[in-house]
């Protein structure tokens, strides 16, 4: 049968809406209709005005879908919603894709072009008349949280550093980056890689691309696909059989079931990534399990917040970060049960829904001020900026409190300073 | 430290999932999206019609028929169930009684027996005398007050007398411009402070010495002060009256489910299919959950199987009269009549292929046709069980909250 829209996912997604009871479950949950009526909610976009759809006429609402996927984690007839929504939005800009789309969407070039004038690029982000002269001219809005750059890649690190000595008696692990964990959060990368190996791992890191995330969200599924199957060649090209540990969390679901669920790619080298790719704190969970995880964890009298994010959840596979950080003795943990912080990749960048996403975030927002918290804790790293921007507040991956409870913070600490304190 | 595995979130398996984890065991709740709670009216219904209109629940529990789940799991772990509910829950979130039935009035303006409530509906219980004002929205959906108000003011009550009851309908958006709102997006209107005090300004000069006044069920989503704050502004009792889905009621009682199930250590793995099992001999070792890419295995000493019947597809029906039960392939009972199972008369006799379900022991485990056990260490409980029409009778609550206790005492005990 040929497909209406002419997306190879899109047939799969199409062949879940009869399941939609039009229950209204996705509505109730849906983080974008709560505070806006500009998006009619996921039931109507999807499965309801997807009856109506043929050769691409879809109805425009659908844009202000942020894609956080919470429609489809709360259904419980298994409809499709999100996957079938982002498909009628790629449908829907394929012939008027804009200058600003494709532009944020170059993650590896935005990371090239920073980092060797990383001061220089952060202090031109915080200029103002520049930024109100690109979002005049991009549509990229004022106040939008950017990256910030870093001196030295993560890549570099990791080339650099003297070799580690320790003995790597469970043999080698992958680590996937992501552009994000390569170029801007780059402390995040340094952490897991340092933990992987205080668990006796050796962690093997190939030269590695995008995972084509932030384009497939903004609908270039052309170009989205061919990174992400690059990525998968390179991946593998580390060593069949291994695992491939990531603590981008939002990359590690478009390679375990974004690509294939919202742009139908069906490769063989999709589907090994996938069964091997283990998000960090999912990977650490299931080392506990197999009662094989280090639980000489020093105290940390400490209260952290901790956000699960969209991309995350959509993966169904709980809270690992809170199952992981539960075994670190003095630590109260406050989950924020907020659907998504507002920022859903790219969302909260674009100067027509940033009011959108702050009122989206603003129960999270309002969440952290009042626990007022040491640290907060997040898995993915755009919305680490967004929280950040928002609050203040520091923000980093759960392998940071890992990291320092294993006591690798105080080590590392020593090694730059010899004068340093010991302990955690 | 036992491991229990609860599939399915709804009320039976919540509550199963909070009793259990309270008991100090380590409890992972599998739902594959939100339950049934979302959609329900957030009252508990024991027993509403059998077929003639209950007023005793407990007694007709007591002297339901021998195909009935009650028959199994008993009066004792009805009460206990329903204790434990409004015990879990803190105070101020259920009033009623088991023994005995309120009337309270639908989006319809029929009275439906129900046992226990809301506070926020209890002023809706219906005695002759009184005179209500029923206040609708012109831009709320699915809640017609001249309907209501109609339907109540010309029925004569089961023991005598009549209702006065008159429309009053308001001209009040939930969010500017907004013509056609769900209950939810009223809902969330009526957490604000501002709102409110909208409702109250147009409303109270229409007001005319009435005993109480009927909302539809959208006093507030998140603030349980919302609807005692427009009954103290009014100076007038108010009740709410439940809306087709979203359940707003229903969702209160599932995020506060949903909380103090987690207080107490329950594991949620959201989103998550069950897709296999894992089995030794008549022993279930484990429970295979679809995840991302992976399929992911939980180890499991007890599993609780709380998923539903028909309507969220843990039983299946196919073109040719097959009926399974979708994840253990559990026998199933209530099919013998397997022509009648549908009758022509929609809307009259009942259809009895919604009674099709799983068997179960005392203990709640699936049996047989010959009584024999299929694991010995799975307990089916909810809407899963075979033998009632739930929404017929009104009985979905009290079944999912006698079967979960009835489970827990076999599990606690093992």
């Amino acid at each position: 049968m040929d497909d209406l829209l002419g997306l190879v996912g899109h047939a799969e997604a199409r062949a879940s809406l009869d399941h939609c009871l039009k229950c209204t479950i996705c509505e109730t949950q849906c983080p974008v209709a709560a505070v806006t009526p500009l998006f009619p909610g996921p039931k109507y976009v999807g499965p309801q005005a997807e009856r109506f759809r043929a050769d691409g006429s879809v109805d425009h609402s659908v844009d202000y879908c942020s894609g956080c996927g919470t429609c489809t984690l709360s259904c419980p007839q298994g409809v499709k919603i999100a996957e079938l929504n982002s498909q009628a939005r790629a449908a829907m800009k394929a012939d008027h894709m804009t200058v600003r789309d494709r532009i944020i969407t170059q993650t590896i070039a935005m990371g090239k072009l920073m980092t060797p004038v990383a001061p220089l690029a952060n202090a031109a982000l915080r200029v103002r008349p520049l930024r109100v002269a690109v979002e005049a001219t991009l549509g990229i809005h004022r106040d939008a949280p950017m990256p910030k750059a870093t001196s030295q890649t993560f890549m570099a690190w990791f080339r650099k550093r003297p070799v580690p000595s320790a003995p790597a008696p469970r043999g080698p692990v992958v680590f996937f980056h992501g552009c994000a964990g390569g170029y801007f959060e780059v402390e995040t990368s340094k952490m897991t890689v340092e933990v992987l190996e205080h668990l006796g791992y050796r962690v093997v890191v190939p030269e590695q691309g995008c995972c084509g995330l932030a384009q497939q969200s903004n609908g270039l599924f052309e170009q989205a696909t061919a990174a992400v199957l690059a990525l998968c060649d390179r991946l593998r090209s580390a060593g069949s059989d291994l695992p491939i540990i990531s603590s981008s969390g939002s990359c590690t679901g478009m390679l375990k079931h974004e690509a294939r669920e919202i742009m139908g790619v069906s490769s063989e080298a999709l589907r090994d990534v996938g069964l091997r790719i283990r998000d960090t704190m999912e990977f650490l969970r299931e080392l506990h399990e197999a009662n094989a995880l280090d639980t000489s964890f020093r105290r940390q009298d400490t209260t952290v917040v901790y956000h699960a994010p969209c991309q995350l959840k959509g993966q169904a596979m709980g809270l690992p970060a809170i199952d992981v950080l539960s075994l670190i003795p003095g630590v109260t943990i406050v989950e924020s049960e907020v659907a998504c912080c507002g920022m859903a990749g790219t969302y909260g960048l674009k100067k027509e829904k940033h009011a959108v996403a702050q009122a989206v975030g603003e129960p999270l927002f309002t969440l952290i001020r009042d626990a007022a918290p040491e640290l907060v804790l997040c898995d993915t790293e755009t919305c680490r900026w967004q929280i950040r921007e928002a609050t203040g507040l520091p923000v980093e991956h759960p392998i940071s409190l890992v990291h320092r409870a294993y006591g690798l913070s105080a080590t590392r600490a020593r090694r730059a300073d010899p004068g340093a304190p010991s302990g955690a | 430290m036992k491991r229990i595995v609860v599939i399915g979130g709804g009320l039976a398996g919540l509550v199963a999932a909070t009793k259990l984890a309270g008991g100090g065991s380590s409890v992972t709740l599998v739902s594959e999206g939100l339950g049934g709670l979302q959609l329900s009216q957030g009252t508990i219904d024991v027993y509403g019609y059998n077929p003639g209109r209950v007023r005793a629940p407990m007694a007709a529990v007591a002297g339901a028929p021998a195909v009935h789940p009650y028959a199994r799991i008993g009066t004792s772990a009805v009460r206990d169930g329903v204790a434990f509910l409004q015990d879990a829950l803190g105070t101020g979130w259920l009033v009623g009684d088991p023994e005995v039935n309120l009337q309270l009035p639908t989006a319809l303006g029929v009275l439906r027996p129900t046992a226990l409530v809301p506070p926020s509906m209890a002023a809706g219980q219906a005695q002759a005398g009184q005179r209500w004002a029923i206040v609708g929205f012109r831009q709320l959906k699915d809640f017609g007050a001249e309907l209501v108000a109609g339907n109540l003011a010309r029925a004569e009550l089961s023991r005598g007398g009549r209702i006065e009851a008159r429309p009053i309908v308001l001209d009040l958006p939930p969010r500017s411009g907004e013509s056609d709102a769900s209950g939810l997006v009223y809902a969330r209107a009526f957490d604000d402070p501002a709102f409110r005090e909208r409702v109250v300004a147009a409303l109270r000069p229409l007001l005319d010495g009435e005993t109480a006044v009927g909302f539809p069920a959208v006093l507030g989503l998140t603030d349980p002060e919302a609807w005692t704050a427009l009954r103290d502004a009014l100076g007038v009792p108010v009740f709410e009256i439940p809306l087709p889905p979203p359940g707003i009621p229903g969702m209160r009682l599932g995020r506060r489910l949903t909380a103090v199930a987690k207080q107490r250590g329950v594991r949620f793995l959201a989103g998550s299919r069950a897709i296999g099992h894992e089995a030794d001999g008549l022993r279930l070792t484990g429970v295979v959950v679809g995840t991302a890419a992976t399929p992911r295995r939980l180890r499991a000493d007890d599993v609780v199987y709380a998923p539903g019947g028909f309507e969220s597809g843990a039983i299946t029906v196919d073109s040719r009269w097959g009926i399974r039960e979708r994840l253990f392939g559990l026998p199933l009972a209530g099919l013998d009549d397997i022509d009648r199972l549908i009758t022509d008369e929609y809307w009259d006799d009942p259809q009895s292929v919604f009674s099709v379900g799983v068997g179960v022991d005392a203990a709640m485990r699936p049996v047989r046709s010959d009584g024999s056990v299929v694991y010995e260490n799975l307990f089916a409980i909810g809407g899963i069980l075979a033998g009632a029409c739930r929404w017929r009778e009104k009985s979905g609550e009290g079944i999912a909250l006698g079967s979960a206790m009835a489970a827990c005492r076999a599990i606690e005990a093992g």
